[in-house]
């Protein structure tokens, strides 16, 4: 899986940028803001056909300007795939080979990336929220159903809680209403639980052996998940006899206290929380190796490569590190870095790779020559 | 205000509808004040008073209609002992497209969502209940949206009903006919496979 070439018509610093790669590794060097992330986003947004870094569409649109087109060819089992994305005030229309998909379900997944940026330390670092934000990112690349299952959990949570707050406020209760509604809740909670438990446990794996090689074999690394339901047993009975049991403490607090909206992922190294003990730099070293975890889980879900992006974080890590992560990627996945500094990054990769340099949202091939011009 | 006083309700009055914005609101009042034909506005206006005058619900069932009960309601030819509850009249319209049904019909006019304020005392399920004592009702088809909302709402009804001899059943949901299974989206292929039923059972 390789994007041959990438097209962007005023996206965030973007007026019109058309840039072609051919090898498996792509650096791009320049300064600060002069596009570097901006150029990663573009590549995240046509994966998963939102932005890692808001979910405000709108926030993508060059500032002067009342539309933004993104779009990419993808070299996917030895054949062309044209994806594009349009977004305007209206909203967001997504193509495959210039086939307008009405559902974004029917989009996502014609590839994965795997992006790992500064900010992803808050995985280890950050609130529960980042953790659940992280599962339910990386879970929905691979699984629709997950998406919508997720979706229809939030929307019934909400009615739900709502019908608490009245509950409380009126002093009645409907619970033949109270009991549909929790059906509903325990079916869906038990399904996105049992999603969760599963893709925790594959990545406990690829992220241990990792983490061994990156610490050098001195530091095993456990990952769990933190169901919040707290049973062994995750059948829709079981989950079902739980909200019952909390119905009494649901009205009292006027919202409803356990399920999956609670859930969260411990990180351990030789047994201590690494959430909370952690020095900077194993916290660091659990991120990565969590991230590059995906690379092989994704593999394994969807037969293909996923395709890796490193905004700002490879010359970041020492030597032994990106020796790791070179044999991560191996030459079969393509992978894109950015960075303000090439003297920070390996010879050996150096030499694998093409070189960029952004300066002003334009990509020039040498330092000075325009993208593109000389051909 | 620009624009003279009989224009600007007119505008507030299109913009009260639903999709309509204060921009086509403006175009459309514009339109109506210089393009439109005075008879076709005429027809126009006596359309939104009849509407309101001389349509009802149908005391039974919901329908909108000009006699009260409606025509379904009134119809000795259809089979009174099925009941089909929908959400709109729309979907009655839809079910009634089909020209295969001979049930009856409850319109519910919404769905209980307590974030929008509605309680199943808010639409018609009190006068489901009522009808279900009088009438002689052998079944319900529950036939509301494939929503999370028309989901919750089709099984709350279903548990009203649970310790009575009505039969209650909900529409299946599933793939479209002439569709084949490579264009359904996940979801629904989903809902498919668990919604399928025995053809043949061989290890009884
Ligand atoms: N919608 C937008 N329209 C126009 N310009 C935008 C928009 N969104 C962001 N920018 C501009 O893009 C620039 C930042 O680009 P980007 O984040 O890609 O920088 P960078 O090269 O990654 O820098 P750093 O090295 O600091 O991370 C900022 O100057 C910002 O003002
Ligand atoms: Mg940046
Ligand atoms: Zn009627």
């Amino acid at each position: 899986m390789e994007i041959k070439r990438l097209k962007l018509h005023s996206f965030r610093n973007y007026q019109e940028l058309d840039i072609s790669f051919n090898k498996k590794i792509n650096i791009f060097i320049g300064n600060n803001a002069q596009g570097k992330t901006n150029l990663l986003e573009s590549i995240y947004l046509l994966a998963i056909s939102k932005s890692h870094k808001t979910y405000k569409d709108k926030e993508l649109i060059t500032f002067t300007e009342k539309f933004s087109r993104v779009g990419a060819e993808l070299l996917k089992d030895d054949s062309v795939i044209r994806l594009e994305i349009i977004i305007s005030p209206q909203g967001k229309k997504v193509f495959i080979n210039d086939v307008e998909k009405r559902r974004i379900s029917e989009y996502i997944g014609v590839f994965n990336v795997v992006m790992f940026a500064p900010e992803d330390l808050n995985i280890v670092k950050g609130d529960p929220n980042y953790r659940r934000k992280f599962i339910d990112v990386e879970i929905g690349q691979t699984s629709p159903i997950y998406i919508h299952e997720l979706n229809q959990y939030n929307k019934i949570l909400r009615e739900r809680n709502e019908f608490l707050k009245l509950a409380q406020q009126t002093k009645k209760i409907d619970y033949h209403y109270l009991d549909v509604i929790t059906e509903q809740l325990a079916k869906l909670g038990a399904s996105i639980t049992k999603k969760r438990a599963t893709f925790i446990e594959k990545l406990n794996i690829y992220a241990k052996k990792l983490h061994n090689h990156i610490s050098n074999f001195t530091e095993e690394l456990d990952i769990k998940y933190q169901s919040n339901y707290q049973q062994q047993d995750i059948s829709f009975d079981n989950i079902l006899n739980l909200y019952k049991e909390y119905y009494q403490t649901d009205f009292h607090k006027a919202t409803t206290q356990i399920g999956i909206q609670r859930d969260d992922i411990k990180f351990y190294i030789n047994n201590v929380d690494a959430s909370l003990y952690g020095s900077q730099g194993q916290q660091r070293t659990v991120a990565l190796a969590v991230k590059l975890s995906l690379i092989d889980f994704i593999k394994e879900e969807t037969s293909y490569y996923p395709i890796v992006l490193l905004d700002d974080v490879l010359s970041e890590l020492d030597d032994q590190r990106q020796t790791q992560l070179l044999d991560c990627i191996k030459d079969k996945v393509q992978t894109f870095v950015t960075t303000t500094n090439i003297s920070g990054i390996k010879e050996d990769l150096l030499k694998k790779a093409d070189i960029f340099y952004i300066k002003d949202a334009k990509v020039y091939e040498r330092e000075g020559d325009h993208y593109g011009e000389d051909k | 205000m620009y624009y003279p006083d009989t224009i600007q309700k007119l505008i507030e009055s299109f913009s009260k509808l639903p999709g309509i914005g204060p921009k086509s609101a403006e175009r459309l009042a514009l339109h109506v004040a210089t393009k439109m034909k005075e008879e076709d506005a005429l027809s126009f206006a006596k359309g939104l008073i009849s509407v309101k005058r001389d349509l009802m619900h149908c005391s039974v069932c919901g329908n909108l209609t000009d006699k009260n009960p409606c025509s379904i309601c009134r119809d000795s030819h259809r089979d009174r002992s099925v009941i089909a509850v929908v959400e709109e009249i729309k979907d009655l319209i839809a079910m009634e497209k089909m020209r295969e049904y001979r049930g009856l019909y409850h319109v519910l006019n919404g769905v209980i969502s307590p974030m929008n304020g509605i309680g199943p005392q808010d639409i018609n399920i009190p006068s489901l209940l009522e009808r279900l004592k009088n009438e002689e009702v052998k079944e319900i088809i529950l036939a509301t949206n494939t929503t999370i909302e028309g989901e919750s709402t089709a099984l709350y009804i279903a548990k009203l009903l649970e310790n009575t001899d009505i039969k209650v059943t909900r529409i299946a949901r599933g793939l479209p006919v002439g569709g084949g299974l490579e264009y359904a989206d996940e979801v629904t292929l989903l809902k498919a496979l668990e919604g399928r039923r025995e053809i043949i059972n061989n290890n009884k």
